[in-house]
């Protein structure tokens, strides 16, 4: 497998709660008990959604969502400031896991990561999004990214997350001037 | 050795119809998923994907229940099916004896893909009474607006690109097809057609979650869209942008249109609707100029007391824009080769008498009720005066209680009947004052055949695992209860007899079907521009009585109604009743709906609970500071029929004069007048009228109240009064 990256798309994601679902569906993450309907704090989410806005700014609406979940940084700082190093990367795929038995529970990772990712499970141990990494190896997408009805996650290679951009950017900057299907 | 296997199924955790994969390991299911090579390209939303734990759910409902005790005491004794069903039928047969067949109501909730069987047990015992709940103000006024304009029972939009062209504007119209719809299985199908869209226009009093990618957001008074899309006309006719050869040809009193467009110019729709003049123009210009468009209407339209002009008005505007059976616009697609499946409801029709359809409740007033054919709101009044001729009420997966405006009102009017008897998966609210309760399969027990609203196609459902105790699929129960009370009409040796049945057209049989998973007419095999061919009328056009799409509608002239659509004011509100909104300064909606819930559905299962434990009521910061409410306090949101509780979320995207609260919160964990109405919309609205005419709908989005903090989560018992 090839390295993998994760791209969210703020514009198109609607805050439907189907990866949230779908991620518990796939990792079990939290217990199947009527307790904790309301039983508060709430199950363990590896991914979370969260709104921006709404703002009205000169007549436009400045509104976004936004899946908080591991990103799978090359650079990872919670890696960096694990003190009993059991966060580490796949060497093939570049997705940061863990390695609970290690883990202390300590919640560095947190204090680091800047994106405010991690969870910690019903232990306190570090629990993150993994890609799904065995259903990428089976060929499959991730569940957040299958399940989507938007087409607002995609999992894939830097390199086919930079292509994917720049389409779109090229669609949109030639629907601005004006010049699509005349090339 | 485990067994594990995977069953492909169809979802119906709404409406439903998403094709998923289920994988199941020694009897338990561990996995679920969308089915990549289904319609919906393996996407499955929130509420289907947790279904995982709707199956062993220890509130299930396992074997059939009578009641022992009084009404609502909750005290029951299990009983077999064999007594269940006399209960349930000899009362049916003894009331039909004493009263005649419209005594009988056989009714259904949204249904799941499922309405043929209620029609069907219904017409077969002869009732014009079937199918009260809140059809009337869902889905059912569009329905039939859509049947006297166009002949045809609905236009879906074309998201599919199937004739060549996607849709280059979209106008989503008091919807939220992007994350909250009973056919959650357009909704892919709508975020993929958007990548393909030029102009989409947002009507909604909300920011809703598209609205950062809309050109254009009109930010529409609850209640007023019927001005909106009149105003529209009156800047496409008078600028002379309507589509010229489709009118001249194929519709029918675009003059009387005309003319009567001309009472709402711009300035008055903006008075009106509160939206900008410039913009309303703006969106006119861009609807008729960035052809081919679709609209896409939610529910908003229904639940007014002018749901037909409003639904009118908005399909006359896609009928002179052109919008109609080209590709790109809206289509009336052909049925899936079983032919339209609802058939098996419909074909029995002809069994309830004139005589008897000319006493069905309300229809001396509101004609055109079709499907739900009693007007529901008169059935309830009705019965609260103790003059109503229904006497028993057979529900099947449906909440009154919930559903339908005035809920106090409506329980004291369903303890009047003679019998209610409930088929479900849970103790609901409704069940909770029944005599009898029947266990029902969720989906993923079940076999059937599934039914798409847009009616291309056909799903199966495949048993993954077995129903919870005694608990029957929903096919059985209505085989059971029709062989016992009208067995001429279902005289199927066995369920699956009755399947074949149904997919007799397409020559195949429920076990081959079962195999194929989906029947469905699409691509090239969907015909556009049928009204150019014999498809409805020999030489061409539209299965209406002029031959013409009716833009003047000669179906409602002689029922006695406006055949043009016009605006009424909400029935409530600033202009119609200035004094009440002195005390009731604020606007109130019950359209709020959460992604992760269908009506009562769902607020039970963990991992959806978990993500909006509790209701939410939305209110613009600047009322919630002037009221001492801040993010997440409970607020008691209170109108002159009662108050409810909801936690406050800030939400600055909409008018500070605007309070939406969240419809149909089920408290499924409590009990009695607790479950019932401490969060429910419907304590708040009202069930007087004036009406709709035509389809008798009631205001649910523009009504008026005020709002106060709660002290204290628990500040008040909540009982009957």
């Amino acid at each position: 497998m090839t390295r993998k990256s994760v791209f969210r798309d703020m514009d198109l994601c609607v805050n439907c709660k189907a990866c949230v679902v779908a991620c518990k569906v796939k990792h079990r993450s939290s217990p199947h008990v009527m307790g904790s309907i309301i039983a508060e704090p709430r199950g363990l989410n590896l991914i979370q959604v969260y709104p921006f806005g709404p703002e009205i700014k000169n007549d436009k609406v400045i509104q976004t969502f936004v899946g908080i979940a591991c990103m799978h940084c090359e650079d990872a700082a919670c890696l960096k400031v694990c003190p009993s190093s059991a966060i580490y990367k796949d060497p093939q795929t570049c997705i940061t896991l863990v390695d609970k038995n290690r883990c202390l529970g300590c919640k560095a990772c947190l204090w680091a990561c800047p994106f405010g990712a991690p969870s910690y499970d019903e232990n306190g141990k570090l629990a993150l999004c993994d890609l799904c990494m065995d259903r990428l190896q089976e060929g499959k997408k991730p569940a957040c990214e299958a399940a989507c009805q938007a087409r607002a996650i995609f999992i894939g290679s830097p390199e086919e997350i930079k292509e994917l951009r720049s389409r779109a950017a090229v669609k949109r900057l030639a629907e601005s001037i004006g010049q699509l299907g005349l090339g | 050795m485990s067994e594990k296997k995977i069953v492909k199924t169809t979802c119906k955790s709404c409406h439903g119809g998403c094709g998923c994969l289920v994988t199941v390991d020694d009897g338990v299911i561990t996995y679920i998923e969308g089915d990549p090579d289904s319609l919906t390209k393996g996407t499955m939303c929130a509420k289907g994907l947790g279904s995982i734990q709707h199956i062993n759910h220890p509130d299930r409902l396992r074997y059939p229940l009578k009641r022992v005790g009084a009404r609502g005491e909750g005290k029951w004794q299990r009983t077999s099916w064999d007594e269940a069903l006399e209960l349930v039928t000899g009362k049916m047969r003894e009331l039909i004896k004493k009263y005649g067949p419209n005594a009988i109501c056989n009714t259904q909730g949204t249904g799941r893909g499922y309405n043929r069987y209620t029609a069907r047990l219904g017409n077969s015992i002869g009732s014009a009474n079937r199918g009260i709940g809140s059809s009337h103000t869902c889905y059912f006024p569009r329905l039939k607006a859509f049947e006297a304009t166009f002949g045809v029972y609905r236009l879906y939009c074309d998201y599919h690109g199937w004739g060549g062209e996607y849709p280059k504007t979209h106008i989503s119209w008091g919807k939220q097809l992007e994350y909250s719809n009973a056919d959650g299985e357009q909704s892919v199908w709508f975020h993929e057609a958007l990548k393909h869209a030029k102009n989409l226009i947002l009507v909604d009093p909300r920011a809703t979650a598209i609205a950062n990618r809309a050109n254009l957001w009109l930010q529409i008074r609850p209640g007023t869209d019927a001005a909106l899309a009149l105003g529209m006309m009156h800047v496409i006719i008078n600028e002379s942008l309507y589509d010229k050869e489709f009118v001249s040809n194929w519709t029918y009193g675009f003059n009387q249109l005309r003319e009567r467009v001309q009472e709402y110019t711009p300035a008055r729709a903006s008075e009106i609707t509160w939206i900008p003049e410039e913009k309303i123009i703006r969106a006119a210009r861009m609807f008729a100029l960035d052809t081919p468009g679709v609209i896409q209407t939610g529910e908003a339209l229904d639940a007014t007391n002018n749901s037909t002009g409003t639904a009118r008005a908005v399909m006359c505007l896609m009928a002179i824009t052109g919008n109609v059976e080209r590709p790109g616009s809206m289509m009336s697609w052909m049925a899936p080769p079983t032919g339209p499946i609802a058939l098996f409801g419909t074909e029995l029709e002809g069994n309830v008498s004139p005589e008897n359809l000319a006493k069905g409740i309300g229809l001396d007033k509101h004609k055109c009720m079709d499907f739900g054919r009693c007007h529901t709101q008169t059935a309830m009044k009705q019965l609260r005066e103790g003059t109503c001729d229904m006497k028993m009420l057979h529900e099947h997966g449906g909440n009154l209680l919930f559903s339908i405006a005035n809920t106090p009102g409506t329980r004291e009017a369903l303890l009047n009947l003679e019998f209610i008897s409930v088929a479900e998966q849970f103790m609901s609210s409704l069940a909770e004052i029944a005599d009898v309760v029947l266990p029902v399969a969720h989906w993923l027990e079940e076999e059937d055949i599934w039914d798409e609203h847009a009616g291309f196609y056909v799903g199966a459902v495949n048993r993954v695992v077995n129903p919870p105790g005694e608990a029957w699929t929903t096919a059985k129960v209505y085989y059971e209860l029709g062989r016992r009370v009208a067995p001429k009409f279902w005289p199927w040796k066995t369920l699956e007899g009755m399947f074949d049945y149904q997919l007799k057209k397409a020559n195949v049989t429920w076990k081959e079907f079962s195999k194929l998973g989906c029947l469905a007419t699409k691509g090239k095999d969907q015909k556009y521009y049928k009204y150019k061919t014999d498809f409805w009328v020999k030489g061409g056009g539209f299965p209406t009585p002029t031959k013409k799409v009716e833009l003047y509608s000669t179906v409602h002239e002689k029922l006695g109604y406006d055949p043009l659509p016009a605006y009424v004011e909400p029935n409530e509100s600033y202009y119609s009743t200035p004094e009440l909104a002195k005390e009731y300064p604020l606007i109130l909606s019950t359209g709020g709906r959460i992604p992760f819930y269908f009506h009562t559905q769902y607020s039970n299962i963990p991992w959806l609970r978990e993500l909006g434990h509790y209701p939410r009521v939305q209110i613009h910061p600047e009322t919630a500071d002037r009221h001492g409410i801040k993010e997440g306090d409970w607020v008691w949101i209170e109108s002159p029929r009662g108050r409810i509780r909801q936690r406050a979320n800030l939400f600055a995207g909409m008018d500070p004069r605007l309070v939406i609260v969240q419809a149909s919160f089920c408290y499924w964990e409590k009990q009695g007048a607790e479950k019932l109405l401490t969060s429910n919309a419907n304590v708040l609205t009202s069930d007087d009228g004036p009406y709709d005419g035509p389809a008798g709908s009631t205001s649910l989005r523009a009504l008026l109240c005020k709002i106060y903090k709660a002290e204290g989560k628990d500040d008040t018992e909540v009982r009957f009064s």
